[in-house]
């Protein structure tokens, strides 16, 4: 059991009603949370600083347009926040996130994050086309039932990791069957307990995660992996079924660009190291009699693979973007979990846990010497 | 060499046979250019492995070439980008030739003279396009995409294609060395038309005679152009009330999650570190907090509308609308629409056409002192 607050609203509500008390008492002085941003009501993280700016606000809205762990990077990229943020992300941002910091791409101090059990978001697709909005009362049906949503991203309806670790507040959703009638957030940190302390909303509670309800849900999403998986592990035949899965990439970087753990400044796939002369295409072309152009697709898929699976959060972020739709999120989750295992590692599960290729341990993996 | 020379040289163009379609036509033609080694390779769009899309391949086995696919149906990788791939570090040992729509060549004319292709030995070809279709309609069923393709080139019937190869007006402009032309060619053939000294050489080469008369591909390809060019007016009067003034540009764009996949496949960005992924857009947080709280909130990533007009300002006057930027958006923002829009007026205030000639210089790159006068009047 830990301290909670119990706010007798909607959820979404309670939580834009925390904020703006947390903003006018000036206990912070901005909000990263997902807004609507115009008329039409199209959705994108907005860093907020004004109580009324948040009636817009949409914190646990269904679609992730940009991974915030990425977008906290740049935030806190140039240094520390001096004025205290608090940010609204679901769980696989906030690993995300968690991963940067431990490669000095962002810093953890003055911020604060709420954070929820996770319901999955849909495909940015389904907002291009704009019918998310209409799909929210089926979403949020699906949470209360605590069950997958219908049409949900594969990233999320095969995702296990939908409670967060390290926020200080964390939002209970999933399985809720009163969630729009009653908020309970549960204070998991000393930081999160102090910031809301006597405000002047809802009442202090001791609560907890419902575990076996969790459970539950957990064990549908195992089962969606599974299918995921098992699915990708026929297409991906050795070398001749990767090709057949990449083949259709088209070099935009798109994935690379938009996956939080893939921060490097200049890309070795972007480098002059992956520019060719015309005498690299001559020779090249002598062994073989045909050449791609621009070549090095695989080279690429499987350069950023090794890169990144040891911190992947398998948000689903590469999968959403893709243009020519590649399952890239199953592959590199399925890959990533496999590395990650080997090290016992959850990427993002904790910020003092070293990520495995910077530690060394004299005793490991004999069998590979073998 | 003198106008007239240069006018005799344009018009010089032979019929070639294709008694199994246009395709193997074209083929057979370049098998033959490559077995009188007038070429030693060919950069041609082939299929994937999986057969669910297409690519650019370097050919240098002739067996290879009964694989090509002259007219692919989607642009997965713009011809320019390849060709730039290749000789971007310096020219090619090898003579290649290059088979790729005119918005493709066009787009290789521009790189070059934006010095990131050298064409020595490489002969461009260019083709009459029917357009392509939109990339992810295609891979949603590759089968009935080709199916659905294939039937309408038949036809020369625009409408399943892409909203910018739609309205574009260009789509058989003789731009590359060597032109290949079907439109209204008689059954079973096509024609060759030499547009340069090296398109004229390889029809000598060839041993081909270059009296073809090309009148009736021209009248058709007039014909098609008018009705290509009123579309484009048409569409852009409608973009234009959609996307005037600033709060319409802001919706426009408001789905954009500044994933620069649009930069990245554009033939002409081709900025080794672009500025807007440059350190100068990365500020420390009181920065953008400062923002936030003059505004009360601000969109976080912030100013994803001053990457769209700033990259319009850098590449419109070289912008061939060739639409790979709108076929890579994940977010269907018609940004090639837009773009096409704007490079239009921009390039006619300079009466340059992008990929038109070589020899016609950026505009940016040349000075007069008398013109754009009405821009003084305005501004002082």
């Amino acid at each position: 059991m830990v301290k909670a607050l119990k706010i007798n609203k909607d959820s979404e509500q309670a939580v834009i009603d925390l904020l703006k008390l947390l903003l006018e008492d000036n206990r912070i002085k901005g909000v990263l949370t997902l807004k609507k941003i115009n008329k039409k009501g199209d959705v994108a993280y907005t860093l907020i600083t004004r109580p009324d700016e948040l009636d817009d606000a949409v914190p646990f809205y269904p679609l992730m347009p940009i991974n915030a762990g990425k977008l906290l990077s740049r935030f806190t990229l140039k240094g520390k926040t001096r004025e205290p943020i608090i940010a609204v992300v679901k769980p696989c941002e906030l690993r995300g996130f968690i991963e940067l910091v431990k490669r000095n791409q962002g810093n953890l101090e003055n911020l604060f994050f709420i954070s929820s059990t996770c319901g999955g978001v849909y495909p940015i697709k389904m907002a291009v086309d704009g019918v998310v909005k209409n799909n929210l009362s089926r979403y949020w049906d699906a949470v209360k039932k605590n069950e997958n949503a219908a049409d949900l991203r594969p990233a999320c309806k095969g995702c296990e990791e939908f409670i967060p670790y390290t926020a200080d507040m964390t939002v209970d959703l999933i399985g809720k069957n009163d969630l729009d009638k009653q908020c309970v957030i549960l204070l998991n940190t000393k930081n999160g307990e102090q910031l809301v302390r006597n405000i002047k909303l809802g009442e202090f509670i001791e609560g907890e995660l419902d575990k076996e309800k969790l459970d539950k849900l957990r064990v549908k999403r195992e089962k969606e992996k599974k299918k995921i998986f098992d699915e990708i592990n026929a297409k991906i035949n050795g070398i001749d079924g990767l090709i057949d899965i990449f083949g259709r990439c088209i070099g935009c970087h798109g994935c690379m660009r938009v996956c939080p753990i893939c921060y490097c400044k200049l890309c070795e796939f972007e480098s002059p190291d992956s520019e060719y002369t015309p005498s690299n295409y001559e020779l090249e072309l002598k062994k073989r009699g045909g050449l791609r152009v621009p070549p090095g697709i695989l080279y690429y898929q499987l350069g950023r693979l090794t890169h990144v699976s040891i911190s992947c959060v398998g948000c689903g972020s590469c999968e959403d973007v893709c243009p020519v739709n590649i399952p890239l999120t199953s592959i590199f989750k399925k890959v990533g979990e496999s590395v990650q295992e080997l090290f016992n590692y959850i990427p993002g599960r904790n910020l003092e846990e070293d990520i495995p290729l910077i530690t060394f341990e004299k005793e490991e993996f004999a069998e590979i010497e073998e | 060499m003198s106008k007239n020379e240069e006018k005799k040289l344009r018009k010089k163009a032979a019929i070639l046979s294709a008694k199994n379609g246009i395709r193997e036509g074209i083929i057979d033609f370049l098998k033959k250019s490559m077995d009188r080694n007038i070429f030693d390779a060919v950069l041609i769009p082939m299929r994937v492995p999986a057969d669910d899309s297409f690519t650019y391949v370097l050919i240098r086995d002739k067996n290879l070439l009964k694989n090509a696919f002259p007219l692919p149906p989607v642009m997965s990788i713009q011809g320019g980008k390849a060709v730039s791939s290749i000789t971007r570090l310096g020219k090619s040992n090898i003579k290649i030739a290059a088979v790729m729509r005119p918005c493709e060549i066009r787009a290789t004319i521009e790189l070059t003279k934006l010095g990131q292709t050298n064409l020595e030995n490489i002969t461009l070809i260019g083709i009459d396009c029917p357009g392509v279709l939109p990339l992810s309609d295609f891979l949603n069923n590759p089968e009935e995409g080709m199916r659905l393709f294939d039937d309408a080139v038949s036809r020369w019937d625009d409408r399943i294609m892409r909203p910018v190869c739609q309205m574009c007006d260009k789509s058989s402009m003789i731009v590359g060395d060597l032109h290949i032309g079907f439109l209204d060619a008689e059954k079973d053939s096509f024609f060759i038309i030499s547009n340069s000294q090296k398109g004229s050489d390889v029809i000598d080469k060839l041993s081909i005679t270059p009296q073809a008369d090309i009148s009736s591909w021209q009248t058709k390809v007039e014909k098609i152009s008018e009705k290509k060019h009123k579309k484009r007016e048409e569409t852009f009067r409608e973009l234009k009330s959609k996307i005037d003034g600033l709060d319409n540009l802001l919706d426009t764009f408001s789905q954009c999650i500044s994933c620069h996949n649009c930069m990245k496949v554009c033939p002409v960005c081709y900025c080794r570190l672009c500025y807007f992924d440059s350190d100068k857009v990365k500020h420390p947080p009181e920065d953008y907090l400062e923002r936030a709280k003059t505004l009360g909130s601000i969109r976080f990533l912030p100013d994803t509308l001053l990457f769209q007009i700033g990259r319009m300002i850098h590449m419109s006057l070289s912008c061939v609308s060739c639409g790979s930027c709108e076929d890579a958006c994940p977010m269907s923002i018609p940004v090639a629409q837009i773009f096409s829009m704007v490079a239009d007026e921009t390039q006619s205030m300079f009466n340059y056409v992008s990929g038109r000639n070589l020899e016609e210089p950026l505009p940016l790159t040349t000075y007069k002192e008398d013109e754009l006068h009405e821009m003084e009047d305005t501004h002082g």
